[in-house]
């Protein structure tokens, strides 16, 4: 029985899932151990001596492209690691460890390394010792041709891995496979990385900033992470696996429940008002999630990170179109809205833009940027119309703040419509709606909403703008209040014209995901939501169950009510009695509203 | 099959670089060329770089290089004058 060991670092992500490490190398390579079978194995032998032959061949063309520029003496550190790579042991070494375990390539190699590193790591020789880089830098390089540009075979291997690793950059979560990545371990990192932000709207647990813990872990070990208080359990012991097991039931009852009810006939409120609940994403491949936790099309796709964050740059009008053509395939026969890109910062790696356009949240973004840039926009827009021939898209124009705004950007949705349709006729129209998440958009509300198809409130960025609040400073991240009377003035305005001019209204941002502020906003008048695909199943219960002249009336009093502490303390009663649900794990966000409204949180 | 004793004279010991000259040479022949420290019964291959590593031997250490095949004269040779210049670094 190994030892349990506990490592400490900051969660990022909350949540506790019990899994096996699953170890990334530099840039993300990881190698897991696959079988191979008997007549697989020369293949996989042939397929190691060409990434071993690649690599000296890169080694030998760097070394004398090095050898012009620099003195000689530094390049003998290459010869070092071309020998490496011609030296039979090793590689005799490599292939025993195919033959033997039936291992494939990669995990072959980190075996054979392996071994070398530790050996040279524990010679008394300091010099020596630091040798033991060399073997990883080599590792690395065969690795890097062994499966560099193809893709990882993620359907061999198993569904619980927690990711351990030094790094990880936003662009590798386009890589993973989240029905078999099921958490995040990192000893670099913060609450307010990308990566966080990402592993939270994925709703991976992640505890990032654990120092020094990944020479102690390696593929294939037991792991316990927990993500709500931070920690990393190694070996977990028996009493700790079992303290953990209501818990970890309790997640899978409740992905259960989402499966248990694909597409189902949803949630039809009591007197036929059909609510739709939808999900937001980040990602294409959380589709996946969506269409498990039924959700009726996508209602928000922020496309940001998709467009950003890929390893070979802006994706082309092909590569948005498929992209774009495949998710209202998965979604069919409901929609999926893209939302036109917002922030515009370039966040890959090496490639950061110019200062100008990093997301300031009163800055040049969303369609103020798209206006006065426009190749990316009309990029993006001619994917969508043309996905929009084989499915049900929708497009979003976020930040808006005026009418002439949305005509501008229409008038360019019309000029790329034209150019590559021409007037060919029976092509369904793609409707244009607006992102109401700036306070000048839900006072200028009539003429806005007369020019879209349909309205999408981002309650996140409302709420930050309507009470002057950056969620991102901690000095006034308390003064964030969902619950404020100001924000419900808001939302019951948006709610009011929506239903006068007859526009749809859709709720995009997290609030509809909790239980208490879903049916506030249902008893305000909305009818359509977008979430967190894993809150689905929740919220449609919850509306399942509410009477929705209920709804109104709790809505109706919150409106008289003056704070926001009063108005939580209203939802907590109203609602816990109108609901037979357990709600509470819902309770401390409500009463964070409460509690944090006079003073910052400690 | 001839044997012989070489010392490592050169400052930093079989480091890298002297490691991958060795590898070099070694390499060159045709001969099974083994080294192993005094005392110690571990032979390595002259021609693998992470065996001469693996044998941390710094300066003052004391090595048997048995080689054996048709060109191990040769060898031993060019091996016995690569120790006794320092391995090119002192020169």
């Amino acid at each position: 029985m190994k030892q349990e060991q506990v490592f400490r670092g900051i969660g990022v992500s909350p949540g506790i899932i019990r899994g096996q490490a699953l170890k990334l190398h530099s840039h993300n390579r990881f190698a897991f151990k696959l079988y191979v079978d008997d007549v697989h194995l020369d293949e996989e032998v042939a397929r190691l001596e060409a990434a071993i032959r690649l690599s000296r061949e890169q080694l030998q063309s760097l070394k004398s492209r090095l050898a012009q520029k620099v003195a000689h003496e530094h390049s003998f550190i290459l010869e070092a690691h071309i020998l490496m790579l011609e030296d039979r042991s090793l590689i005799s070494d490599i292939v025993a460890a195919i033959h033997g375990t039936h291992a494939n390539a990669e995990w072959a190699v980190l075996q054979a390394t392996e071994q070398i590193r530790r050996a040279l790591a524990s010679l008394q020789d300091d010099y020596l010792r630091e040798r033991a880089s060399d073997i990883d830098d080599v590792a690395e390089r065969i690795l890097a041709n062994l499966s560099g540009s193809q893709h990882i075979q993620w359907s061999r291997l198993p569904r619980d891995l927690i990711v351990i690793s030094q790094d990880f950059n936003p662009s590798s979560f386009a890589t993973m496979d989240f029905e078999r990545v099921r958490g995040l371990a990192l000893e670099s990192g913060g609450r307010t990385s990308h990566t966080a932000i990402l592993s939270r709207s994925l709703r991976i647990p992640a505890v990032m900033g654990i120092q020094g813990f990944l020479g102690h872990v390696t593929t294939g070990d037991s792991l316990i992470l927990d993500g709500d208080e931070g920690l990393l359990v190694l070996n977990p012991s028996p009493e700790r696996i079992d303290g953990v097991a209501e818990h970890l039931a309790q997640v899978e009852e409740q992905a259960g429940r989402g499966s248990a009810v694909p597409g189902a006939p949803a949630a039809s409120g009591h007197d036929g008002v059909h609510v739709a609940l939808r999900a937001n994403t980040d990602l294409p491949h959380e589709v996946a999630a969506a269409k498990k936790c039924g959700a009726e099309g996508i209602g928000l796709f922020r496309t940001d990170i998709y467009l950003f964050m890929q390893p070979d740059g802006f994706p082309d009008v092909q590569t948005q179109a498929a992209t774009y053509a495949l998710l209202s395939k998965e979604m069919s026969p409901h929609p999926v809205a893209v939302r036109t890109l917002d922030t515009g910062v370039d966040i890959t790696p090496g490639r950061t833009r110019p200062a100008r356009r990093y997301n300031s949240i009163m800055g040049l973004r969303g369609i103020r940027l798209s206006l006065l840039e426009r190749d990316q926009f009309c990029t993006q827009i001619e994917a969508i119309l043309r996905a929009g021939e084989s499915g049900r898209m929708e497009i979003v124009l976020p930040m808006v703040t005026s009418l002439e705004e949305i005509r501008r950007a229409k008038a360019l949705i019309e000029s790329v419509r034209s150019r590559i349709f021409g007037n060919r006729e029976g092509i369904h129209p793609i409707p244009v709606g607006a992102m109401i998440e700036v306070p000048a958009a839900v006072m200028a509300l009539d003429a806005i909403a007369r020019e879209v198809d349909f309205l999408c409130v981002g309650t996140n960025d409302l709420i930050q703008y309507i009470l002057a609040v950056d969620r991102g400073n901690p000095e006034v991240s308390h003064l964030y209040q969902p619950l404020h009377p100001a924000v419900l003035f808001a939302l019951k305005r948006i709610a009011e014209v929506s239903r006068t001019l007859g526009i749809p209204a859709r709720v995009c941002g997290e609030m509809s995901a909790n239980p208490f502020f879903a049916v506030l906003l249902m008893g305000l008048g909305f009818s359509e939501f977008s979430m967190n695909a894993f809150a689905i199943p929740t919220i449609r219960k919850v509306f399942q169950e509410l009477q929705p002249d209920i709804a109104r009336e709790i809505a109706r009093c919150a409106l008289c009510l003056n704070s926001a502490a009063e108005i939580a303390e209203h939802l907590l009663e109203s609602v816990s009695a109108a609901l037979h649900s357990d709600l509470s794990t819902f309770t401390r966000e409500l009463l964070s509203s409460r509690d944090n409204a006079s003073s910052p949180a400690r | 099959m001839i044997q012989q004793i070489v010392r490592v004279e050169n400052q930093l010991g079989l480091h890298a670089r002297a490691a991958a000259k060795l590898v070099r040479i070694a390499s060159r022949f045709i001969s099974r060329i083994s080294l192993s420290r005094e005392g110690a019964p571990r032979q390595i291959d002259a021609k693998s770089i992470l065996g001469i590593l693996m044998l941390a031997a710094s300066k003052g250490a004391t090595l048997i290089v048995s080689i054996d095949g048709s060109d191990e004269l040769e060898a031993g040779e060019a091996i016995r004058t690569l120790f006794e210049d320092k391995f090119g670094e002192e020169s």
